[in-house]
């Protein structure tokens, strides 16, 4: 049942990517109001999923590598959602949604079931801080395919190049204030996330040694907002700069999690 | 009225002029004020030519709906209406102005609604002018009583609701068709939002005013103008309630505004980067939209170099232009085809209309017969308690409900179909209706009419 749940709600995430881009490369400039109804139905059944999940398992989907990603994939593309409705930027999913379908197809491939030290990890505090960095990761996401989009918005603009980026892409400024609210929310989520891990492993006197992967990782996430929000800050070309580094900063994000993946996959788990 | 319908003699008619048919110098001696019109629709219909009547006046076109039992007759009042109003004869007139009748007047007034015979195809304040036209006569009441009545109730409604399903189902009125949309198109993909935006016109001319005019109606805030003739510039922006500044002055104040419009007459550039530079060292702080409409370019094509700055000129505008019209035309059979389910709705309710006389005729005469055969019998069955006497009654009258009720049915289906003439007359023959139809004063009344074909 819960399988079906997946497999459905990551094909309607493709079929609305899909239908995104084929509008985009269509370039009549329009949203197809198809794609949000299936984006939201597919929202729903990823809901469902997670229900049942917590209802099976007795626990939230946050531990181990697929949960963590299923529920990673439901944060965004609820924030593609609010991003379409609430910040006027409803073709954000066009680089938010494949996203979500890699996240959701790597879930699905690895297995959405809790890791088998799950129980290990039960507790308010643990499932908060889990949460909160997934909140982190998100708001990382939107910023970058807000970046990401602002970044060939601009040149379209500059270089009078009226295609379908021009028409179907929101506004710079729309852009601009999506991808800071994203890193804004993404930094505060981020850091409390951090905070409390910290008192966590101080409350359990776990030791962490100073090259943990994980603290390591968390710390260079933590720059990379802190370095993403001062470039969009000021005047001049902050809307590029901001831009440049959310983008930038989530692929630096991303290539290390990869590195160090590998890395701990020779000696060592890692998330 | 079963011949007014058969011999297809339609009380539907549109007269009137646009720009594809007069020029500019015409089309204002046609056009009406707001205040003009009550009194031109009144006299249509007090003249008793015109049953009802809407007058739509625009800057493209001068056109009056006419709905009336002799539509010849309606449309030649209605056509000297509008040549005495221009100042013209009928027959200077005539040069001008189109007419329509029947379905292809239903149908023009919904291509019209569409924007498809708009000047810029599928512009949308056309909705809102026939919507406005269509309130102010309804508002309106001659001596003959109101000027809009059943027919042309269904008749705008059912238009406004076609032109809202093609601006919504189609890519019709997606971006912008004219030069000065079209700059408000740019300058939305740069600032989201015109809302509070300042904007600088440099150039007080006509292109400058119809730039600012679509600036200010997206939502600009607040404006400057400056002009080399202060004077003209202070004329300008007391229109616009902007504020002039000195020529001199206006490269300092680009620091303090998001869009500069420039169309001067100047035949070298009036905005070079050096002056640029000069006036803001450190460049513009935050986006600056150019829109260059000059001819000859009043802004140096470096300009475009700069930081923050976003630089177009009047082919960049063409360009964008040009697509959107190349889009829309994609879009011409989408919203053909939903004009013609609306025309085919509105046809089906308006050709009903001449079943209606019929269908009441069938029920007052059977409800006759009916009651004259329920109190004969009634008078033998006196010993019958009130209850079962009330219960003869109410047998009747279910009986006579469920024997009439297929064939109204099917005499809208005719009417619909185009069978109805025969239709019609061979149930009026067959239960000696004809004598009763033609007269009575509730038949003439659109209401009646209206709520009968609505049942």
């Amino acid at each position: 049942m819960t399988g079906l749940l997946h497999l459905t709600s990551l094909g309607l995430y493709g079929i609305a990517a899909a239908l995104l881009g084929v509008s985009l490369a269509k370039g009549d400039g329009r949203l197809p109001r198809m794609a949000a109804f299936i984006v939201v139905g597919a929202l729903v059944l990823h809901a469902w999923a997670f229900a049942a999940f917590w209802a099976h398992w007795n626990e939230l989907p946050l531990v181990g590598l697929g949960p963590v990603l299923f529920t990673l994939a439901m944060v965004l593309a609820l924030g593609s959602v609010i991003a379409a409705t609430l910040g006027h930027a409803n073709t954000v999913g066009l680089v938010l949604l494949p996203v979500v379908v890699l996240l959701m197809g790597a879930a699905v491939a690895i297995g959405v079931v809790p890791a088998s030290d799950a129980l290990r990890f039960q507790g308010v505090w643990f499932a908060l801080h889990v949460l909160f960095a997934i909140l982190g990761y998100a708001g990382l996401t939107v910023a970058f395919g807000a970046g990401l989009m602002y970044l060939l918005q601009f040149r379209e603009l500059k270089t009078k190049h009226f295609g379908a980026i021009f028409r179907f892409f929101p506004p710079l400024a729309t852009l601009e204030r999506l991808g800071r609210s994203g890193l804004m929310l993404g930094f505060s989520f981020h850091t409390l996330a951090l905070l409390i891990g910290w008192a966590w492993v101080e409350r359990f006197g776990i030791v962490m040694a100073g090259g943990n992967a994980k603290l390591a990782w968390a710390g260079l996430s933590w720059l990379v907002f802190i370095a993403a929000l001062v470039a969009g800050t000021g005047g001049g070309r902050r809307g590029r700069r901001g831009a440049w580094a959310s983008v930038l900063g989530f692929l630096l994000v991303v290539a290390a999690y990869l590195l160090i993946r590998v890395q701990a996959s020779h000696g060592g788990a890692f998330l | 009225m079963v011949e007014h319908f058969c011999d297809g003699d339609m009380a539907l008619a549109v007269i009137g002029l646009s720009h594809r048919t007069a020029p500019v110098a015409v089309r204002e001696r046609f056009a009406y004020d707001r205040g003009e019109v009550p009194a031109a629709l009144g006299r249509l219909v007090e003249s008793g030519v015109a049953d009802e009547a809407v007058l739509l006046s625009t800057c493209n076109r001068t056109e009056i709906y006419v709905s009336a039992s002799d539509v010849v007759s309606g449309s030649a009042a209605a056509l000297s209406i509008l040549a005495e109003h221009a100042g013209e004869t009928a027959e200077a007139s005539a040069r001008y102005l189109y007419q329509h009748r029947d379905r292809s007047a239903v149908e023009h007034l919904f291509r019209v609604v569409a924007g498809l015979e708009s000047m810029a195809v599928g512009e949308p304040q056309i909705q809102g002018q026939v919507k406005d036209a269509y309130n102010l006569a309804r508002e309106t009441t001659s001596a003959a009583g109101a000027v809009v009545g059943a027919t042309a109730n269904r008749l705008f409604q059912t238009a406004l609701a076609v032109g809202g399903r093609v601006r919504s189902e189609t890519g019709l009125g997606v971006g912008a068709a004219s030069i000065p949309s079209a700059a408000v198109e740019l300058s939305r993909k740069i600032f989201g939002s015109l809302k509070g935006r300042r904007a600088l016109i440099l150039g007080a001319g006509e292109m400058s005013e119809v730039t600012l005019e679509c600036l200010r109606s997206a939502g600009v805030g607040s404006c400057l103008v400056a002009n080399r003739t202060h004077e003209r510039a202070r004329d300008l922006a007391g229109r616009w309630g902007g504020e002039a500044i000195e020529f001199d002055e206006f490269a300092s104040a680009l620091s303090s505004v998001d869009i500069l419009i420039s169309s001067t007459a100047a035949a070298t550039p009036v905005l070079t980067r050096d002056l640029f530079r000069g006036s803001n060292p450190s460049g513009v702080s935050r986006p600056l939209c150019i829109i260059d409409i000059g001819m000859p370019r009043d802004v140096e094509t470096a300009m475009a170099e700069e930081a923050n700055v976003f630089l177009y000129n009047i082919d960049d505008l063409r360009q964008i232009v040009d697509h959107n019209l190349g889009q829309r035309r994609g879009e011409l059979p989408r919203a053909e085809a939903i004009i013609g389910e609306g025309v085919e709705e509105f046809w089906g309710w308006y050709v009903g209309l001449a079943v209606v006389p019929t269908i009441r005729d069938l029920r007052e005469r059977s409800e006759a017969v009916r009651q004259a055969e329920v109190e004969k019998a009634l008078r033998r069955l006196a010993h019958l308690a009130p209850e079962d006497q009330e219960a003869i009654d109410a047998l009747t009258r279910g009986l006579l409900n469920k024997l009439l009720h297929m064939p109204t049915v099917r005499l809208r289906e005719a009417a619909g179909n185009g069978r109805g003439t025969s239709v019609l007359d061979t149930v009026r023959y067959l239960f000696e209706l004809d004598g009763e139809a033609e007269h009575g004063e509730a038949e003439d009344s659109p209401d009646s009419t209206e709520k009968e074909i609505n049942r």
